[in-house]
This record gives C-alpha cells, sequence and structure tokens, in this order.
C-alpha cells in the first residue's frame, strides 16, 4: 500500500520534534542536569516561532526566535541548578508552569485571542523536510562531540563527578550551564518544528507531553545521542502508528499512552537499564550516590 | 634559588568565625621535600588548599599558587572515564576540533616511563585499585608541569609497599627541581623522607625544623602542645564468646569480603588491621545489616540472620559506622534528634505511636555531659558541631544503649587530639564493662593501641591473628600488604 | 533533602516575593498592578461568594500539597499529584455514580475509592522507586499522563454519561453530596477535612516515630538505613499515603463540587501544590496558610482578567516564577567549613 510511505514519512515527522528534544534531554543529562524543563523549552519555542513569523512575516525568523527562546529556558535552569543552588527537578517544575503560564497569557497580549494565534506564514514542506534531516544530523554530530571533543568530554566528565572536573580546572557550572544551552537551542528547534513545520499555528497545549516522551527516550537510548534519537523515532513511529490502528478500533489513548508505559517499564531495568550519569540530577558540591544505590543498598538481610 | 611557593602572614577565617589557619608563613624550596604535619582539625587541609589556589584566605598573601598541583587524600576523579581522559581533562590535545587521544595516551606513557607511575592509559579509573588511582591523580596534575605538589595525606591508604613506591616517585620529582609538600599525621614517613618539617597546630604554626635535627617526640609534642591525654586504664576481664561470625562474605568486586571466620568475646577489643578497601567495610556493613551475606553470624548463641539492621541494634548489635556525616548523623537535625535515631522504634524513646520527646532529651544530656560534647544545647544542629563532637554525639548514642557487641569503623577518623582519646577511653571502658567491641581501623598505630587481639584483613580474608603481647608490627605491616 | 527545598527565610519572604513578581508580570501585560490586584482581591474576598469560591479553590489545593510535601518529606519527588488527583477523582466518580445506597454509606465509600485510587497511582511510582530503583521523578511524570489518557479514554468512551454533555461520568446521587458548609455555595465539609488532616499530618511529622522514620529516609537515607529504617517500604508508604492525600482531594472535588467527575476536574492543581508546598515550608500547617493565599489567586483570577484586562494565566506564570525564586533562596545561609 502507498500508505507504507505515508506511514514512514509520516513516523518521520511525528519522531523530529521528539529527536531534537530528546537530544536535548540527553547532552544535559550527561552534563548532570535532569532536565525536565524540555517540555516547557518545546512549549516557549513553539509559541516564538509563531509569534514572531507573526510579528515578522519571516518563518525563518521564526525559527531563530524560537532557538532563542528555548535557550532562555533552558539556560534559566541551567544558572538556577548551578549559581543558585535550586533543586534541578524543584526549578524544572517552575519553568513548566511558567512556560505553560506565560504562552497563554502572551497568546492574549500578542495575538488577541485566547487558545490559539491565527494562521501564519510557516516553514514549508521544504523547510520541514530540512528539519527532519537536520535533527537526525544533529543527533550523530551530537554523538561525536560527545565521545571525540574536549567539550564532550568536560560534559560526561561532569555529568560523573563535577568535583574532579574542578579539580582538573575546569569550572563545572560553565559546563552545566553551556550543555542547557546547547539543549534549549535543540529544544526550541523541535518546538517550532511542531508549530511552525508540521502546522502554522500555535495552540495551548501542543506540545501534549512530548518533553516527557523526549525523557523516556534518553532512558531508552540508554543516554547517548543515537540511543535517543533512535527511541524517538521509534516513539514517532508508534504515534503514527496510532492512525493506522484507530481505524482498526484500537483506542487512540491507548497509543498515546504506549511511549508513556514503555518508560514506566524502562524505569524497572527489565528491558535492560544502563547506568544513569553518576551525578545526573546531583547538584555541583553533594559526591554523586547511584540512584540504584538507596534500593539496593536497602535490601534486608536475610542471609542465604 | 627563590622559593617556588611562598605564603605570608596568611589567615583564613571561615563565615562562621572559625580561624582555620592564622598567619602562616611557609616557604617552599624547588626539589625539597617537606612535612607538614599536624593534628586533625589544626588546619593542613585548609593550607593546602589555599597553596593550591583552591580556596582564598582571608588575610596575608600567596606567591607561586598558580603553578601548585593538588592531590586529593579523597581522589577527585572521574570513575567511568579512562585514565587518558583523567590525566588531559582540561587541558586536551587537540586535532582540529576533536580530542588527539593518541597524542593524549601518549602523554600518560610518557609521564608513566619518567615517573615510574606504571598506569594503563586505556583503563577505566574506577576498576583501578587505590594505589593505582592515586598515580592516576598524581599523574593529572604532573601533566601540568607544576613547579609545586602538595599531597593531603597521600598514604592513608596506601600498604606499606605502596607508600614506599609513591616516595620513590615523590624523591623522582624533587631531584628533577619539584618542590613536595607533604601533608601528614604519620610521624614516621616525616622522618624517612622529608627534609625539612613544618608543624601546625590550631591554625599556627608551632615548630620548624630540619628533620634530621629533630626527633618524632618532638614533633609528636609540638602537634599536640603538650602531653597526650592518657587513655583509660585496660582493666582484667573474663572473656566469654559474644559475637561468632562463620564464613562470612559479602559485597562484590575488589573490595568484597570473602571470608571470615572470627569470634568477638565479651570484655575484648578484636582490632581489624588492614589497609582500606580490603573488605572491612563490607564486613561492618554485613554486621550492622545493612548487607546481604552468606554465611552465619550470632551473639550469645542466639543467630542474627533473621535480623534486619533495626532488629540488631535492638539485639544488642551497635555500629559506629566510618562516615559519621552521612552515615550516622542527620546533620540538619539537633543533637537530641540525633541520638533518637535506629532507636526511635523501640521503648523507651517510643511510647504508642509518639516519640516521648522528654526520654529523648535526658538521652541527649547525657551523652552531652558523659562524653563531653562541646555544644551550646542540645537543640544545636548537629552539623554545626566539629567534627571531634559530632563523633562524641555518634559514639555516646552507640554506647548508651546497653550494647552488647559494637563494632567501631574507625571511630577515630579525623577528630582532635582529646577527642580521639575521649572515644578511645569510652571504647575501652565498654570493654571493660563486659561489652564486645570490633574495632576496625586503617591506622595500624590505633589498632595497636587499643586492641586484645588483632585480626589482619587482607583482599577480603583474614590473613593473620596475634594475641596482645604478641603483637609484631613488622609482620603485621607485611601481612597488611599481602606478604 | 528536604533540607534543601525549606526557603530559609520562611513563608512571610515568600508571600513578599510572589506579590512582588505578580506586579511585575501585570506591568508586562500592560496593565496597572493597583487596579489588577484590587480586581484580583475583591474577585477573591469581595463578598460571602467570592470567599466561599476562594474558599473552595483553597480546598482542591490542599490536598494534593499535602500530598506533595508529605512525599518531600520522605525525600521522594512526588511531581505526580497531579495524575493522582485525576485518578482519586475518576474513582470516586464511577463509584459515586455506580453507588445506590445511602449517603452516609456512599460519602464514606466515595472519598476511600478517591484515596485507593490516588494511592495505587501513587503505589505504582512507590514499588518502582523501592523496587527497581527507578527515578519516581520520571515515573510520576508519565503517570501524570497516562492517568489524563486513561481519564480520557473511560469518560469519552465506555464510561461516558448519557446525560452529559462534556467528558464526564453521571452525576451522583444527591444524597451522595458532601454536605455543604455554607448553604448556596459550593464550600463542602472537605475544607474541615482537608484542616484535620494538615494537624494530623503536623503531628506525624512533629512527634511519631513513623513521622520520624520518614524525615529521617528524607534528610540523611544511609543514616537511616543504618538505624534499621526499611528505605523501601519507606519509598512504597510514602509514595502511596502521598498518592492518597492527593486522590482523596480529587475525590472531594467529585463528591463535593463537581458532584460527578469531569476530565476537566483539576486545572494543574497537582502542579500548583508543589508551589504552594515550597511556599509553605513543607509544613503542613503552613501549607494551610499558603493553600488560602494561592486560593485568592486561584479565584481571583478570572475577575482580574475580566475587570483589569490581565489575562488569568498571569497566574500561572507567577506560580512558575515563585517556585524559581522561593526555591532560590535556599542555601543562602552560609555554612561552616569542616577540616
Amino acid at each position: 500500500m502507498d500508505s507504507f510511505a505515508g506511514f514512514v514519512s509520516l513516523s518521520l515527522v511525528k519522531a523530529t520534534p521528539l529527536v531534537f528534544a530528546a537530544l536535548a534531554g540527553t547532552i544535559c543529562e550527561r552534563a548532570g542536569i535532569l532536565n525536565i524543563a524540555l517540555e516547557g523549552a518545546l512549549t516557549v519555542g513553539a509559541f516564538a516561532a509563531v509569534a514572531v513569523s507573526f510579528a515578522t512575516g519571516s518563518p525563518v525568523l521564526g525559527l531563530f526566535a524560537a532557538v532563542l527562546a528555548g535557550i532562555a529556558l533552558c539556560a534559566l535552569l541551567g544558572i538556577a541548578a548551578t549559581r543558585f543552588g535550586v533543586d534541578q527537578i524543584v526549578a524544572g517544575t517552575g519553568l513548566n508552569l511558567l512556560a505553560a503560564g506565560g504562552t497563554a497569557f502572551g497568546l492574549v497580549v500578542v495575538f488577541g485571542q485566547p487558545g490559539a494565534s491565527p494562521e501564519v506564514h510557516a516553514l514549508g514542506a521544504g523547510g520541514e523536510k530540512a528539519l527532519i534531516v537536520a535533527a537526525f544530523v544533529a543527533a550523530f554530530v551530537l554523538q561525536a562531540v560527545l565521545d571525540r571533543t574536549p567539550w564532550g568530554l568536560r560534559v560526561r566528565a561532569c555529568g560523573e563527578n563535577p568535583r574532579a572536573v574542578r579539580s582538573a580546572g575546569v569550572d563545572p557550572r560553565r559546563v552545566r550551564v553551556t550543555a542547557t544551552v546547547v539543549a534549549g537551542a535543540l529544544a526550541g528547534i523541535g518546538g517550532a518544528f511542531l508549530s511552525l513545520g508540521e502546522l502554522d499555528i500555535y495552540s495551548d497545549g501542543m506540545t501534549a507531553g512530548r518533553g516527557f516522551i523526549a525523557l523516556a527516550a534518553v532512558i531508552f537510548g540508554r543516554w547517548t545521542p543515537l540511543g535517543a534519537a533512535g527511541a524517538a523515532l521509534a516513539f514517532g513511529a508508534l504515534s503514527a502508528l496510532q492512525f493506522v490502528l484507530q481505524r482498526a478500533g484500537v483506542p487512540s489513548e491507548l497509543m498515546q499512552a504506549l511511549p508513556y508505559l514503555a518508560a514506566l517499564a524502562a524505569l524497572t531495568g527489565i528491558v535492560g537499564r544502563a547506568r544513569a550519569p553518576a551525578a545526573d540530577g546531583v547538584p555541583l558540591d553533594e559526591r554523586p550516590a547511584h540512584i540504584g544505590r538507596m534500593a539496593k543498598g536497602s535490601v534486608e538481610n536475610r542471609g542465604d | 634559588m627563590s622559593a617556588a611557593l611562598e605564603l605570608h602572614g596568611v589567615t583564613k577565617v571561615y563565615p562562621g568565625g572559625v580561624r582555620a589557619v592564622d598567619e602562616v608563613d611557609l616557604a617552599l624550596e624547588p626539589g625539597e621535600i617537606h612535612a607538614l604535619c599536624g593534628e586533625n582539625g589544626a588546619g593542613k587541609s585548609t593550607l593546602a588548599q589555599i597553596a593550591a589556589g583552591k580556596i582564598s584566605p582571608t588575610g596575608g598573601r600567596v606567591s607561586g599558587a598558580d603553578r601548585v598541583g593538588l592531590v586529593h587524600q579523597h581522589f577527585e576523579l572521574v570513575g567511568r572515564l579512562r585514565v587518558w581522559e583523567n590525566v588531559v581533562l582540561g587541558r586536551e590535545p587537540r586535532r582540529g576540533a576533536r580530542i588527539d587521544a593518541a597524542a593524549a595516551r601518549e602523554r600518560v606513557r610518557e609521564l608513566a616511563r619518567s615517573y615510574g607511575l606504571d598506569v594503563d592509559p586505556d583503563a577505566i579509573v574506577e576498576t583501578l585499585p587505590v594505589g593505582v588511582a592515586q598515580r592516576v591523580e598524581i599523574m593529572r596534575e604532573l601533566a601540568r608541569e607544576p613547579r609545586v605538589l602538595v599531597l593531603d595525606e597521600p598514604t592513608a591508604v596506601l600498604a606499606p609497599v605502596e607508600i614506599d613506591a609513591l616516595f620513590r616517585t615523590l624523591e623522582t620529582l624533587a631531584a628533577r627541581g619539584t618542590a613536595i609538600l607533604v601533608i601528614t599525621h604519620k610521624l614516621a614517613e616525616v622522618l624517612a623522607h622529608a627534609e625539612r618539617v613544618t608543624v601546625v597546630r590550631a591554625g599556627r604554626v608551632v615548630m620548624r625544623s630540619l628533620v634530621a635535627e629533630t626527633s618524632i617526640d618532638a614533633i609528636a609534642h609540638a602537634m599536640v602542645g603538650g602531653t597526650i591525654p592518657a587513655l583509660a586504664e585496660r582493666a582484667r576481664t573474663d572473656v566469654v564468646p559474644a559475637f561468632v561470625a562463620r564464613d562470612v562474605a559479602a559485597g562484590d568486586g575488589a573490595h568484597a569480603l570473602r571470608e571470615a571466620t572470627f569470634e568477638v568475646r565479651g570484655g575484648e577489643i578484636v582490632g581489624i588491621a588492614g589497609v582500606e578497601g580490603n573488605g572491612q567495610t563490607a564486613l561492618a556493613d554485613a554486621i550492622a545489616g545493612v548487607l546481604p551475606y552468606r554465611g552465619t553470624m550470632s551473639l550469645n548463641g542466639r543467630t542474627l540472620e533473621t535480623l534486619g539492621a533495626g532488629a540488631r541494634i535492638g539485639a544488642g548489635v551497635r555500629s559506629i559506622p566510618q562516615d559519621r556525616q552521612r552515615e550516622a548523623l542527620v546533620l540538619d537535625w539537633s543533637i537530641a534528634e540525633n541520638v533518637a535515631l535506629g532507636d526511635h522504634d523501640r521503648a523507651p524513646l517510643r511510647r504508642g505511636i509518639a516519640i516521648d520527646r522528654r526520654a529523648e532529651n535526658a538521652l541527649a544530656t547525657r551523652i552531652v555531659e558523659r562524653f563531653d560534647v562541646r555544644t551550646p544545647s542540645i537543640r544545636t544542629r548537629a552539623g554545626a558541631l566539629s567534627g571531634g563532637n559530632q563523633q562524641k554525639v555518634v559514639v555516646g548514642r552507640t554506647l548508651s544503649g546497653a550494647p552488647v557487641f559494637v563494632v567501631a569503623f574507625q571511630p577515630t577518623r579525623g577528630i582532635d587530639v582529646g577527642a580521639t582519646a575521649l572515644v578511645q577511653s569510652r571504647l575501652i571502658e565498654a570493654r571493660n564493662a563486659g561489652v564486645a567491641v570490633l574495632l576496625v581501623s586503617f591506622e595500624l598505630d590505633e589498632v595497636l593501641a587499643l586492641a586484645d587481639r588483632i585480626l589482619v584483613m587482607y583482599r577480603g580474608s583474614i590473613a593473620g591473628s596475634f594475641e596482645r603481647g604478641a603483637f609484631d608490627r613488622a609482620r603485621i605491616g607485611a601481612l597488611m600488604a599481602g606478604a | 533533602m528536604t533540607a534543601r527545598m525549606r526557603p530559609f527565610a520562611g513563608p512571610v519572604t515568600g508571600a513578599v516575593a510572589l506579590i512582588v513578581v505578580a506586579a511585575a508580570a501585570m506591568l508586562l501585560a500592560g496593565a496597572s498592578p493597583i487596579a489588577g490586584f484590587a480586581a484580583l482581591l475583591r474577585g477573591a474576598l469581595g463578598g460571602p461568594h467570592q470567599v466561599s469560591e476562594t474558599l473552595v479553590q483553597t480546598t482542591s489545593l490542599l490536598f494534593p500539597s499535602l500530598a506533595v510535601a508529605f512525599a518531600f518529606r520522605a525525600g521522594l519527588f512526588n511531581i505526580g499529584a497531579e495524575g493522582q488527583l485525576v485518578m482519586g477523582g475518576l474513582c470516586a466518580g464511577l463509584a459515586g455514580a455506580a453507588l445506590a445506597v445511602p449517603g452516609w454509606v456512599a460519602i464514606p465509600l466515595i472519598l476511600f475509592a478517591g484515596a485507593a485510587g490516588g494511592a495505587a497511582w501513587g503505589g505504582v511510582a512507590g514499588v518502582l522507586r523501592a523496587r527497581f530503583g527507578g527515578n519516581e521523578v520520571i515515573a510520576t511524570l508519565m503517570l501524570n499522563i497516562i492517568a489524563a489518557l486513561l481519564a480520557n479514554y473511560l469518560v469519552v468512551g465506555p464510561l461516558h454519561a448519557p446525560d452529559a454533555t462534556g467528558a464526564e461520568t453521571s452525576e451522583l446521587p444527591r444524597s451522595s453530596w458532601l454536605p455543604l458548609l455554607l448553604p448556596d455555595s459550593r464550600l463542602s465539609v472537605a475544607l474541615l477535612f482537608g484542616i484535620a488532616l494538615a494537624v494530623s499530618l503536623a503531628y506525624v511529622f512533629r512527634s511519631t516515630a513513623f513521622g520520624y522514620a520518614l524525615r529521617a529516609a528524607g534528610d540523611a537515607p544511609e543514616a537511616a538505613r543504618r538505624a534499621g529504617i526499611d528505605l523501601r517500604r519507606t519509598a512504597l508508604v510514602a509514595m502511596a499515603l502521598s498518592g492518597a492525600i492527593a486522590g482523596f482531594g480529587g475525590a472531594t472535588i467529585v463528591a463535593g463540587v463537581l458532584h460527578r467527575f469531569n476530565v476537566a476536574l483539576s486545572p494543574g492543581y497537582g502542579f500548583i501544590a508543589i508551589a504552594v508546598a515550597l511556599v509553605g515550608g513543607l509544613d503542613p500547617l503552613w501549607i494551610l496558610v499558603a493553600s488560602f493565599a494561592f486560593g485568592i489567586l486561584q479565584s481571583g483570577s478570572l475577575s482580574m482578567q475580566a475587570y483589569a484586562h490581565v489575562p488569568k494565566d498571569v497566574v500561572t506564570f507567577v506560580e512558575g516564577l515563585a517556585i524559581l525564586a522561593l526555591a532560590t533562596r535556599r542555601f543562602v545561609a552560609p555554612r561552616t567549613a569542616g577540616t
């Protein structure tokens, strides 16, 4: 059926924002920041893209604005977590609320109407394709950067033991903040793809939890860019499959829930779990302890 | 020749008002090995951090700190990265945008050759034994070609042979013109390898001398600032078996406990001698009931396998853990709340569903008095106490709970002379009163001073046993190193 | 962990910070902060009806906020109060619509169903954490979305009420509605339940051995473990109880306010609850006060939109900023250096 080609292309379209967000999540976690504000970063990216395209008539400027918006949001997380000692999860939750409230509020301020923006100039089919390709190129590039460049080495070290990074004469705060900046840019592009690539409007709640699916993809991808992109692609295919199976009577909610259910399964480690970076989510001045340690260590002694 | 590093009138006052370092002058000459000695809490580590430019002094002047390498007591390495990655971190050789991995490996090999530090550049650091990991940390510092190398308690985790290897490396370095500052409280090492010695006490320099012109006694006297407080008398006790371990094995990896069979009798202190990382932690954790093990343990004939950590405390197995800040105390809580930890779930501290605050306060007051905890009040945060006073709270809690068997893991680590004497005396008194005590210490001197019987641990097994009166320091040292 | 989370300067500074941030946001929207606050306060406190509506919002926020604080005190990040609230509401709505028994039987069952639903949802995260060491942040985030999807599926699909216009279940029989505190209002006895719960939790944390163990597990897990506190059981119990509290809150919305389950049951109470819990310094009694403050924001925001032309979403924005600003204040106290 020609719908197979349609399925593949729909999968790619559905996967692309997830790939961007998952790469953003990976780079943050490798540097030791558990970025739950990805959802917010996608949201502000999608909104900024449409707002700027609306104001200037240029979707390219819109894309640019999305990058800046994503950077602003994620860098706030990085700065709050490294300079002000705010707990990463708390800060991430705050930023998500901030993004949701700010964009809903912005819709009224910029477009004078709540709920959704009017149609604006979008990136078009060419732009959409370019971003799809860019997402997968970014995965390879990021993998190479992480594995082979000095910055990549510092990021990896920072996610494992920031104190060692400091002893080596590198400021781990800077490393973590730059990681959030890179992540913000990626997530911003992901957001712009949602509003200006796939569609030509912004509407409240359009990110629909993709930032959280991305976190699941990071775990599935075992904290590597290529793995995360692969997982994001699989999740994209799942959501494309939803349109096919819906006609067969499978509830769409079940299909939508699959990535989240899969993420829960990943947390059990039954499907095989790699070790998370030791200092993932750990503030800079604390010695990292493995997340799994608590559960393992507290095994009641029965001898055997 | 101009000094490699000079400190003039350096003072460090911490925000709480603690004067950690007070008007210190210190000059290091190129090519010398200089020992900086002092008791715990004397300000040595702060001074090292200042010398290495890691923290800035609140007064005085430092020159030359930009060329100082610092080797930490607890290594600051990234366990999951390779040796070469750790060594070049922050100063990576590049080829275009990429790290030149070949050049980095070659750099490590070259360092290894020229200083006799045998390390595989591609090994993953967390798989290395401590002694090798320390070489990686030294290499990382040497890669920056420092004029001064500061080592903070470098021998604390090393076996005697490794200590010799370390000093050979340091002597090579010194011969090539690097100034070496070794911070230590082990005086024998000072006399064997250093040329000059500076002693600090309470943040001030109290003695400077050429090693050739002084003695261990003089240095010890300067460190303590008087005579060392006497320990409690060791009374004659009737010993009866209390704790028995048979074929106990626990943990995995290099630091696992492979096999231990021994008994600790009421009224005796059994000392475990050994270098850190030879299974002591797994042994203590297994006894405390926080690490699964194979084999059997019993206390006064009662088997312990069915008891979890809490029930073991109830049965009289009580521990002084090695890391008091993480494993023994809740730093954000008051002393009073802390003394209930472990006993919060049984009488007399628990009444019905509630914790009896009056009993808790009474216990805290008793501990503060009997164990000489220097604190404004029992409401003071545990985290606000000095290390010595924190340890007194922990020891007080452990010994006040009617113990039958006490595991004391490095009970005097990082605390001052006065607190050390108090803790050691209280352990001896507990022994005199019939308590079975298992003392685990990485300081052979402490084990020799306190134990009635010494078991040497090496690679997770008991390598030898010595009765008091037949302690053979050289033989024990050799067994600790695996001879 | 919880010590890091307590705003060190206390709830008063928190409130001041909030007001300043809110004023700035109103200026950003081109509105006068004075007019904005006036409209907000009028809308929230301007008369008996407004006050009762504010108390309805207070109640709805109180339960999830206590839930969040409960888990936080035990060292667990429950970001999933939203999902637990929804599941609690869903179970309560299904139970309520199905039960044809007198109110004095039905109401306790409905509330129990809500608590059970929330506990199950929180318990999943608890099991993942306790059994597998899975990060509860990720788990609760995922469970939030799964709860929303599940509720949506059931209410739009198999359990859709024939008489309903929206995505909701059938209406509860009148006898199963929670008694009102004020006639002609939506304010039910749920507020009293909430106050009683806050007071009980304060007692649990301050005085009981159970609360002591929970706090120890949160503040120093390694020390707690060596003191015989089973961290796995604590994680499971804390997450389940936290979920039960949030689920109970969902049930009170169903039985006390909406009288049926609707997918739009919560405008994000479970997330706002994190801000409330932080503002309240994780102390149940202060959380009571903070819930009232946030209740004012929630209930006044519509009036602010209508009369001062400040979009109501400014409140969400401010709440997000509040979390950041408040959390930032920790750590400022100097730490004494150890040697």
